[in-house]
């Protein structure tokens, strides 16, 4: 090692790296079996065939519940810089961050009643 | 011993993964084979190296089982168990296939292990590899045209637009679900449109057991219920069937709710229970109760108003929905004994599994009471599933509900629903077995 130097073990390491994913790649191909015809991999569906591809748009109902989360996770930001001020403000920093949380909860609230955080 | 011998012999000692078809009368003798262990019954082909074909099959559904057969993994073997039904067009499409007549589990897990051992040649393919149609577009390199990657992948076109609930136009997928899907009944083939997993529509489903030769589908078992249409029978004999029919029914909802060992024992106690045990099921109701093990996944899921329901005779059904339709109360013989139909009031699948527990338990008591009393046939009999008669079954007049009842259902509530609604469609063609050997 002494004698290849940096260079050379950085070489020796690339090429043994090389070697081994072109070891592995072709062990897999090795051990595998025959490939699958089409109709082992057709989606089963009790015994009919599939219609049409199952690539498709579909509307994802809960992102307004994620969109509802993300906004009230962003709102903790507000409370560490708050935390840190808490002790020094005393009752004051309290009422504020009273206030806070009781507008967040209004609108939780408003989110629940516009069925926001229903699954479907 | 080799590596690849030892791991053979591991292989062949596992439970047997058996996928099962089961054709007319063959139902409750393919459930009890939950009952042993060396069998493995499961959801998919995909997952089994044994296709057990049970009881008669009609002929459309040729098509299905070879597509069936071909979605095994190699080493796959098929397995034809008649329950004394002759053979089929079908089964020209199996020149390999196994007939198996008796020790079924032991057979079939000798099967299994002569396909690990190499002692049995793996099934070949029924079906042509290859693509319904070619993936290419509209290019001259096979690229462009419509959908997301243009051309035809796979072979399949691309879902169309169509509609959203929310007023937004998103793809709705066509999809055919059946006749084998192990959470329908067999025989029922869907076809449905999704929407995402929201279905916007249900074709009124075919019962593929009414249009073939119904004497070459006879299976060495008829119900007690078939044969009340034209003789005299037990009414306890007839009662002990309908709380066995009912347990059966819930030791399959539970296997749906993947409930795998409550499941096994409920079918253990639907093929043990005896007249007058109505005991042993208070504790499962008690079960049930406490740890809503199909609470959850019931409540409130598939609710179908009374209105829908009345005069269809749809027995357990309508009984759950506050309809109190039962053609046992119309019976001397069943007012002697004191019978009263029960009635639930929420008419949701949570409703139907208590209500036919409650069945089930009044069912007992009844058979015990009965003494040696005997039916008078007339034509007409309360089955397991609602009036029978010669002419229509239950599954004939809920069919046409189905449609309305799935509409803008979640797949997940549209299979529990199914569950809950108990449809045998195998029942019309008993009935009409029945009737040509009558006519004969």
């Amino acid at each position: 090692m002494i004698l290849l130097g940096p260079l050379g073990v950085a070489l020796v390491v690339f090429v043994a790296a090389i070697l081994a994913a072109l070891l592995l790649r072709f062990s897999g191909d090795l051990s595998r079996g025959p490939a699958l015809t089409i109709p082992e991999r057709a989606p089963f569906a009790g015994g009919e065939e599939p219609l049409m591809h199952a690539w498709n748009r579909y509307h994802a109902r809960y992102y307004v519940m994620a969109l509802i989360f993300l906004a009230f996770d962003m709102e903790m930001v507000y409370m560490y810089p708050w935390a840190v001020v808490f002790v020094r403000e005393g009752g004051v920093a309290m009422v504020e961050m009273g206030m806070f949380i009781i507008v967040l909860l209004l609108g939780v609230l408003y989110a629940w009643r516009e069925r926001a955080f229903a699954w479907a | 011993m080799g590596l690849k011998r030892t791991l053979a012999t591991l292989a062949a000692g596992a439970p047997t993964p058996v996928f099962a078809a089961a054709g007319l009368g063959a139902g409750a003798q393919v459930q009890d084979l939950r009952l042993h262990h060396q069998v493995r019954l499961v959801d998919t082909p995909s997952a089994a190296s044994i296709l057990l074909v049970a009881g008669g099959i009609p002929d459309s559904l040729a098509q299905s089982l070879s597509r069936l057969h071909d979605t095994m993994p190699h080493p796959r073997c098929t397995a034809w168990w008649p329950l004394g039904a002759l053979p089929g067009l079908w089964l020209a499409n199996f020149p390999h296939h196994v007939a198996i007549d008796h020790n079924i589990p032991e057979r079939l897990r000798a099967i299994h292990g002569e396909l690990v051992n190499g002692q049995r040649p793996s099934e070949p393919p029924m079906l042509a590899d290859e693509d319904p149609a070619p993936w290419r577009g509209i290019g001259p390199y096979g690229q462009g045209g419509t959908g997301m990657t243009g051309g035809t992948p796979y072979g399949r076109p691309m879902a169309e637009l169509g509609p959203d609930r929310d007023g937004l136009r998103l793809d709705v997928l066509p999809l055919n679900v059946g006749p084998f899907f192990p959470r329908f009944p067999a025989g029922l083939t869907l076809e449905l449109k999704l929407a995402g997993d929201v279905i916007v529509e249900t074709g009124i489903p075919v019962n593929l057991f009414r249009d073939s030769d119904q004497r070459n589908l006879r299976g060495d078992k008829i119900s007690p219920f078939t044969r009340a249409l034209s003789e005299p029978v037990l009414v306890s004999e007839l009662e002990l069937a309908r709380a066995r029919a009912h347990l059966r029914w819930l030791a399959n909802a539970l296997v749906a709710c993947e409930l795998r060992s409550l499941g096994l024992r409920v079918l253990r106690l639907a093929t043990t229970i005896g007249s007058g045990e109505g005991d042993s099921l208070h504790s499962l109701q008690r079960v049930l109760g406490w740890t809503q093990a199909l609470g959850w996944s019931t409540k409130g899921v598939g609710r179908v108003g009374a209105d829908k329901l009345v005069g269809l005779g749809l027995g357990p059904v309508a009984r759950a929905s506050g309809l109190a339709e039962d053609v046992r109360a119309e019976d001397g013989v069943y007012r002697d004994l004191g019978f009263e139909p029960i009635v639930q009031s929420e008419g949701d699948a949570a409703a139907r599994w208590r209500q036919r527990l409650a069945e089930a338990v009044q069912s007992l008591a009844l058979a015990a009471r009965a003494g040696d009393r005997l039916t008078d046939p007339g034509g007409v009999v309360e089955s397991p599933h609602g009036r029978l008669e010669r002419t229509t079954t239950p599954a004939d007049r809920l069919l046409p509900l189905l449609p309305g009842l799935l509409h803008e259902m979640e797949w997940g509530d549209a299979v529990t629903t199914l569950v809950s609604l108990d449809l045998n469609l195998q029942e019309t063609a008993a009935v009409e077995v029945v009737d040509a050997e009558a006519v004969a």
